[in-house]
């Protein structure tokens, strides 16, 4: 038996033990992290999956907690993100200066996490998503920049606050900051009030357009290790809170009939969609492979938007399965691109090439997570999308659609750079020597990926029980599965995952038996190319990553700074207006002060005199 | 289930041989059409079994590995495709995505084969192939969504019937706009010219197929003959209204695909960003037109 409160505790003792026990031993602190993240999952899944749970509280004062499907749920997917990155650490603290604290910080975000999903009541909401921020506020500089957290904590406090404001919206309403209550209390103003601060809050944490500038600093900067935490479990905190606001709270609004949707919840899928369209082109000509990553991550967050703004429950058991799809594919990727980043040193493409035939395990996971990430089958990617696509021609949404199918086909483009450019390709001479595979720890949990995203995408029915539950919790309809015929039903149509990996691998094992049958092929070295009748002497010369969709990119990239400088002119609007504050209330001559504090009292005493 | 997967292959065979055959005698068209001979209609079988038979050479595992999950990835397609609305293999799961989605692990396949060889021409040409792919599959999907929207189904072999049962009303004809972006967007498939960018053989060398010879290049052959046969017969499936029988899918394939081919030959080849912008200029400014006036106003001709 487990208790939320339980686990909770372990991971504060854990945390604090290992920052103590990495400093003695940084190994062992990170395997202590291993076990006890590992243990949580474990304890998670078990009981979660078979609701036996505990939620009462005997020990903490003033929480409370209570078991719903929609956390249980988040917080399986994020503790198994945590325990599966975990395995990364030994390899990685010393690198960073405070290593101590990495262990310490990782383990106490996690109980933030656990927290956040568990709670009843917002207050305590409010609290774990601070404990998060601040956590992983630390985590964030120990890697390349130290300015990245500034942009994340910015936007992330942005979004706390706005839920705060919520929050106090709900409880001016009924006295207490009971979830469900607060939730089900709304009408009116209010209503639109709560609606708008949480999808600030949601916008905010999962990186969707227009919030979305730290996303790629952020992912980009964050220490290797962290960034599959925060791309694969973390964003999803911002769609747990989108539920909350596009489920449960419904504003007043015109109901459009062509579409049979309300009109705010219209336009949220339309920033899902820009959402979409936006992080396609900005990561089709990014050059940092984990930036790629976290254009694709803001991308992706688009689709969970939009799937929970179409209010079907069809789309929303394709938004609820989106997010364990993107959180493999993405933990998958970025742990890939971080054992190359290990090895090599840097995750420019520019600078990477043939990795491939030194690292052919790191390059299969990788490529098992872009197909999954692109939505092909027989990943998990495809049952989530094609979930998504039902409802999204189901209710005719032409505009959507086009954003949807662009980011599904654009996803093609921009996931097969890094392959290309990375492991595919020359293999440069400066890593022939140096580079080996990743080592056998790191190589665990990259593998248990990858085959859950071929799991997720072969029998996703078990899963899909799991949402259906959820789907009902939400007061939505249960999925149309049908378990011994491992089938999905949609609005039109019938997908049979099990059949279509079957019929995959049949035809692959055709085409090897012809491959095998015929005459054997000669091997030749990559420089034995065709030039053209050019000499070209430099495996660098014949490696073409730089700028790949350049004639594409040409199309639009004066369109890309729009948003930066959108940002960047709003901050010298903040500025300047810090400034004249400055200016009027902060001056050294004592007569000003005098004469702003005689003004403010005889503003705020106008009329009692 | 197993005669299922027989039923399957012999369909995918099927479509090779049909559509080997198909293009040579769209070879010996275009021939007399430029006042040459031709060659003889069955000359693409003797180049590809004369490439299988032959010693090539290989650069490296993922080479090899990616021709196999290419030939692999859209076998498997070809065997889901119904080709008359009582042949299909699985029944009830030829769903329009499929065919979308599994053909691009083909495709994946052999782009990433393409890029192991480590020949630049050859990336430059999958850079170009996922270009265009992103320009002509836009319009077909929301000319697609508008499909299914009217007919509620995913289902090619059902919305073949639709068409049927509706009096042989075919979209091509029903939705007129969507069927010109659907020829459109079957010319940026094929890589029929004014398309052909990503082939180009006389700029890129052939482009992904560079490095290719011997049995590499003949699977690679058999592969872009199966992918034909899926696209042609899924612009039939859904613009043509199916086939009651074969004799009705071969009359309609071959016509579909001569059509496109003729038109391919009087073009020249478009730039890469002028393909792109193309598609995002008319094609799917017809698609959306399309669409609202099919989905909103339900204005969809019927006789």
């Amino acid at each position: 038996m487990a208790s939320i409160e339980i686990l909770i505790l372990i991971l504060v003792a854990s945390s604090i033990a290992s920052y103590f026990l990495t400093k003695l031993n940084s190994f062992a602190g990170s395997i202590l992290t291993i076990f006890s993240t590992m243990f949580v999952f474990v304890s998670l899944a078990y009981y979660g999956f078979n609701d036996t749970l505990i939620t009462t509280v005997n020990i903490l004062p003033g929480f409370t907690f209570e078991f719903t499907y929609l956390g249980a749920y988040f917080a399986i997917i994020v503790a198994f993100v945590y325990s599966m990155v975990s395995f990364f650490h030994p390899y990685f603290v010393d690198h960073y200066k405070y290593k101590n604290a990495y262990n310490m910080l990782f383990l106490l975000s996690l109980a933030g996490v656990l927290g956040a999903f568990f709670t009843d009541s917002f207050l305590q909401l409010f609290f774990f998503f601070e404990l998060i921020v601040w956590t992983t506020m630390f985590l964030i500089p120990l890697g390349k920049s130290k300015s990245a957290a500034v942009s994340y904590f910015g936007f992330s406090a942005a979004g706390s606050l706005s839920m705060l404001f919520g929050i106090f919206v709900m409880f001016t309403n009924v006295g207490s900051f009971n979830i469900a209550d607060g939730l089900a209390s709304l009408s009116g103003t209010k209503a639109v009030l709560v609606f708008i601060s949480f999808l600030i809050a949601g916008f905010a944490k999962l990186g969707v357009f227009p919030l979305h500038i730290w996303l790629p600093i952020a992912h980009g900067n964050a220490p290797h290790p962290f960034s599959p935490v925060l791309s694969g479990a973390l964003v999803k905190l911002g769609a747990f809170v989108a539920v909350l606001a596009l489920l449960k709270v419904s504003p007043a609004s015109a109901m459009i009939t062509a579409i049979s949707m309300p009109f705010a919840h219209y336009i949220i899928a339309i920033l899902g969609a820009v959402s979409i369209v936006f992080g396609t082109l900005m990561a089709i000509r990014e050059d940092d492979a984990k930036k790629l990553l976290a254009y694709s991550s803001m991308s992706h967050g688009g689709y969970i938007i939009v799937a929970f703004s179409l209010l079907d429950s069809v789309a929303l058991a394709g938004g609820f399965y989106h997010i364990l799809a993107h959180a493999l594919a993405s933990a998958g990727a970025f742990m890939a691109i971080a054992a190359v980043a290990r090895q090599t040193g840097t995750t420019k493409m520019s600078e990477l090439g043939g990795i491939i035939h030194k690292m052919p395990i790191t390059y299969i996971v990788y490529l098992v997570a872009i197909i999954s990430m692109a939505g092909i089958p027989p990943m998990g990617g495809f049952i989530s999308k094609w979930l998504i696509f039902q409802a999204v021609i189901d209710k005719g949404l032409i505009f959507i659609a086009i954003a949807v199918f662009f980011g599904s086909i654009g996803s093609f483009l921009y996931v097969f750079r890094p392959l290309a450019a990375l492991f595919l390709g020359q293999e440069l001479p400066q890593f022939k020597k140096t580079v080996k595979e990743a080592p056998i720890l790191m190589l665990i949990p990259m593998v248990i990926i990858t085959l859950l995203n071929m799991y997720t995408g072969i029998l996703p029915n078990g899963i899909l029980g799991f949402i259906n539950k959820i789907n009902v919790e939400l007061g939505f309809f249960p999925l149309v599965i049908n378990n011994p015929a491992l089938t999905i039903s949609g609005n039109n149509g019938t997908l049979f995952p099990a059949l279509i990996a079957g019929v995959f691998g049949f035809g692959v094992v055709v085409a090897f038996i012809i491959f095998i049958l015929l005459k054997k092929s000669r091997q030749v070295s990559l420089m034995d190319t065709y030039t053209a009748a050019n000499f070209i002497h430099s495996e660098e010369l014949l490696h073409y990553s730089v700028d790949f969709y350049a004639p594409l990119e040409r199309l639009y990239e004066k369109y890309t700074t729009k948003m930066t400088d959108f940002y960047d002119a709003l901050a010298n609007k903040v500025k300047e207006l810090g400034k004249l504050a400055k200016y009027l209330f902060m001056s050294k001559y004592v007569e000003v002060a005098v004469f702003w504090i005689v003004a403010i009292l005889a503003f705020l005493l106008w009329g009692e005199l | 289930m197993l005669l299922n997967i027989l039923v399957g292959f012999a369909i995918a065979f099927f479509g090779f041989v049909l559509q080997t055959s198909v293009a040579g005698v769209n070879r010996k068209i275009i021939a007399r059409l430029q006042k040459r001979y031709g060659p003889k209609w069955y000359q693409e079988f003797l180049d590809i079994f004369k490439l299988l038979s032959k010693r090539a050479t290989s650069h490296g595992w993922i080479f090899d590995f990616g021709v196999i999950m290419a030939l692999g990835g859209i076998i498997a397609t070809a065997m889901f495709m119904p080709l008359t609305n009582n042949i299909v293999a699985f029944a009830g799961y030829d769903n329009f995505f499929i065919f979308v989605y599994l053909i691009a692990v083909g495709m994946l396949g052999m782009a990433m084969s393409a890029s192991g060889s480590g020949n630049p021409y050859a990336s430059i040409g999958v850079m170009r192939a996922l270009t265009t792919m992103l320009a002509y599959e836009v319009p077909f999907m929301i000319i697609v969504l508008t499909i299914i929207n009217t007919t509620g189904f995913s289902s090619l072999t059902e919305i073949g019937l639709f068409q049927q049962a509706s009096g042989n009303t075919w979209f091509l004809i029903a939705l007129p706009l969507g069927g010109i972006v659907g020829i459109l967007s079957l010319m940026g498939m094929l890589g029929k010219k004014p398309f052909e960018t990503y082939i180009a053989p006389a700029e890129i060398a052939s482009g992904p197929m560079v490095e290719y010879g011997g049995k590499q290049l003949g699977m690679l052959f058999i592969m872009h003959e199966i992918t034909v046969f899926i696209e042609v017969s899924l612009f039939v499936h859904l613009f043509l209204g199916g086939a009651e029988n074969i004799f009705i899918f071969l009359a309609k394939y071959f016509a579909v695909y001569t059509f496109v081919n003729l038109i391919s030959n009087v073009n020249g080849r478009l730039k890469i960003d002028q393909v792109v912008k193309f598609y995002y200029k008319w094609p799917l400014i017809m698609a959306i037109t399309q669409a609202i006036i099919a989905i909103y106003f339900g204005w969809v001709v019927s006789i």
